[in-house]
């Protein structure tokens, strides 16, 4: 299985002396495609900084981060948005859906900022594969946690991006609800060979992972080999 | 992006209808009070502007056209005489008291006019026949002053300082900036309605020949004319309205309200679409972290601002617009010239876009690792 981001032994540190937080202390692990791998860890452990400096969100202090053979630690500011925009997909806890417009708009925008040609059939054919045609005209405020959940991974799937970071993605939904969206993501990585990456501590996603990497005061910790990975690879 | 700008701004229509009527009120409060002070400067001093006369002769140091005093009529014939002048009349305008059908008093204005010349003579006539001037006790009153001179129809006869006065026709329009309305009758008729002598006039209106040079006849009148002083019409017409608009304050309290709406316009605009802006900062932040560009984000609010602007401008020059023709037939005169209309527009972009420049900042400088923390 191929390696698609290197992450070598990555520092995060928030403040300055003598109130410095180290959030990463020199985390190492590597993401293959084709694997969801989960990120486990208490509150605090740096789990949400490692997959903000993943997704190049925030700047590492120091280390190395190499997505498909690109460092992108040091990167300036201003390249980082074009990083975000051709490699990932993300999905939040809180689904951030533009409440103004419909599910068929909220992921056409995506698709029209990461320049896929016909932005609008593009989305359409995007909900439909995660079984939300009947609602392209609904807006968020009328859909179940679970539906908007959806919403957000048709829209984190614009573009067809390389890798998927979730953070949390089944904290709000019921438990039909989150099995739904957890099958739908790893069918992401198995169908369409994409990494997927989960922050979570629920327990449910565990059965659908590939690999679970512990995080702990911001090192990475044990690592657990789940399904059938090693016949993957 | 375009459609998340447009759909933002109409989603919430409470936010909406809040926005729209900051906008609204901002822009109603500087049209008005920017069109009272047109009108000001317009009613102080359209007896000059409407005057066809080239150069005035009155006596030395009068502060207004309306404050002029008796000089000696003979001095038309030394103004006719000086080179390019093509002719010279005698006009008066002066304070006066209208008797009421009830006996009660009104201060009015007559102007008595040259009606072979025409300098002088009323605009905008609705009823009558201007030849009626002619004869002996006969006035033009405008019909917006109908009620407060107590006239009701022409061949109405009230008593103008203590004389006769019949009505034979009716003007539209010419509104006093004092509270005394104008009464036009021939220069004759003024003459005998103020008492002056046969001698006597208020000022000596002259009209330059073709191609004459406005500043040459002057100091020439100056020169052949000893005892007055010599304005152009636009001298006339600044000296009045400074007087009036500025002098009386009147003006600049209705400029200061127009500045002041402005002020509390950019305030409650700033303040609306600086809300709005803020009320999207998630999802300004959720774009930024799913790889937008400053430059997008830019987009987003300054169109949403701009829309904003174009609906609150249709609803506020509405009722501007509505506020201004109520006023039509009302001695206040509220004036929105095309002109002006297009700069309040102009003004309402500006007021709406430096208002969401002031949230843009905000917006560009979210941190896109807000999206992680819920």
């Amino acid at each position: 299985m191929q390696n698609l981001v290197t992450v070598t032994n990555l520092v995060k540190t928030y403040g300055t002396a003598p109130n410095e937080v180290h959030a990463l202390c020199g985390a190492s692990l590597e993401i293959r495609a084709g694997e969801v791998l989960v990120l486990m860890g208490p509150s605090g452990s740096g789990k949400t900084t490692l997959i903000s400096i993943l997704g190049g969100i925030l700047t590492a202090t120091s280390g190395s981060v190499q997505i498909a053979g690109r460092e992108i630690v040091g990167l300036p500011e201003k390249e980082l948005p074009k990083i975000r925009k051709d490699l990932f997909g993300f999905i939040f806890q809180g689904f951030n859906l533009f409440p103004a417009l419909t599910a068929q708009e909220n992921v056409a925008i995506m698709c029209k900022l990461k320049g896929v040609k016909n932005p609008n059939a593009a989305a359409k054919e995007l909900l439909e594969s995660v079984g939300l045609g009947s609602k392209l005209r609904s807006y968020p405020s009328d859909l179940s946690g679970g539906q908007k959940q959806r919403v957000a991974i048709a829209r984190a799937l614009a573009g067809d991006p390389q890798i998927i970071l979730a953070d949390e993605p089944t904290a709000a939904l019921d438990s039909v609800s989150g099995r739904n969206v957890l099958e739908i993501m790893s069918g992401l990585a198995r169908n369409r060979n994409r990494a997927v990456v989960i922050v979570t501590h629920d327990p449910r996603v565990l059965e659908y992972c590939d690999r679970i990497i512990h995080i702990e005061d911001g090192r990475v910790g044990h690592e657990e080999v789940r399904n059938n990975l090693e016949a993957v690879a | 992006m375009n459609i998340l700008a447009w759909k933002n701004l109409l989603h919430d229509r409470v936010r909406l209808v809040v926005t729209l009527t900051g906008i609204v009120f901002a822009l109603v409060l500087i049209a008005v009070q920017f069109g009272m002070f047109l009108g000001f400067l317009d009613t102080s001093a359209n007896i000059v502007e409407h005057n066809t006369a080239d150069l005035w002769i009155s006596a030395p140091g009068i502060p207004h056209v309306n404050g002029g005093s008796p000089i000696a009529e003979s001095k038309r014939w030394k103004a006719m005489q000086v080179p390019g002048v093509a002719n010279a009349v005698s006009f008066t305008l002066f304070f006066l008291n209208w008797k009421l059908p009830n006996g009660a008093f009104e201060s009015c204005q007559i102007a008595g006019f040259d009606l072979d010349s025409g300098m002088g003579a009323p605009w905008d006539i609705v009823a009558g026949n201007i030849e009626d001037l002619r004869g002996e006790d006969t006035v033009f009153v405008d019909d917006l002053y109908k009620k407060k001179l107590g006239v009701t129809k022409i061949g109405d006869t009230l008593e103008l300082n203590s004389k006769r006065a019949r009505v034979v026709g009716f003007t539209h329009g010419i509104r006093s900036f004092t509270t005394a309305p104008y009464v036009f009758t021939s220069f004759k008729n003024a003459q005998t309605y103020m008492r002056l002598r046969e001698s006597e006039t208020v000022f000596i209106l002259v009209r330059t020949k073709p191609g004459a040079d406005l500043q040459q006849v002057k100091a020439g009148l100056l020169a052949a004319v000893p005892g007055v002083e010599v304005f152009t019409r636009q001298e006339m017409l600044s000296r009045t309205q400074n007087y009036w608009v500025f002098g009386t304050g009147a003006g600049t309290t209705t400029l200061m309200g127009a500045i002041l709406g402005l002020l509390v316009g950019i305030v409650v605009v700033a303040q609306t679409i600086y809300a709005a802006t803020i009320d999207h900062l998630k999802e300004f932040g959720t774009l930024k972290a799913m790889g937008a560009t400053n430059g997008q984000i830019y987009q987003v609010i300054i169109l949403q601002s701009i829309l904003a602007a174009v609906m609150g401008y249709a609803l506020g020059i509405s009722i501007a617009l509505f506020v201004v023709n109520s006023t039509t037939n009302t001695d206040l005169l509220i004036k929105l010239p095309w002109q002006v209309a297009i700069g309040i527009f102009g003004l309402t972009l500006f007021m709406c876009m430096s208002a969401s420049l002031l949230s843009i900042r905000k917006a560009t400088t979210i941190d896109p690792a807000m999206v992680f923390r819920g």
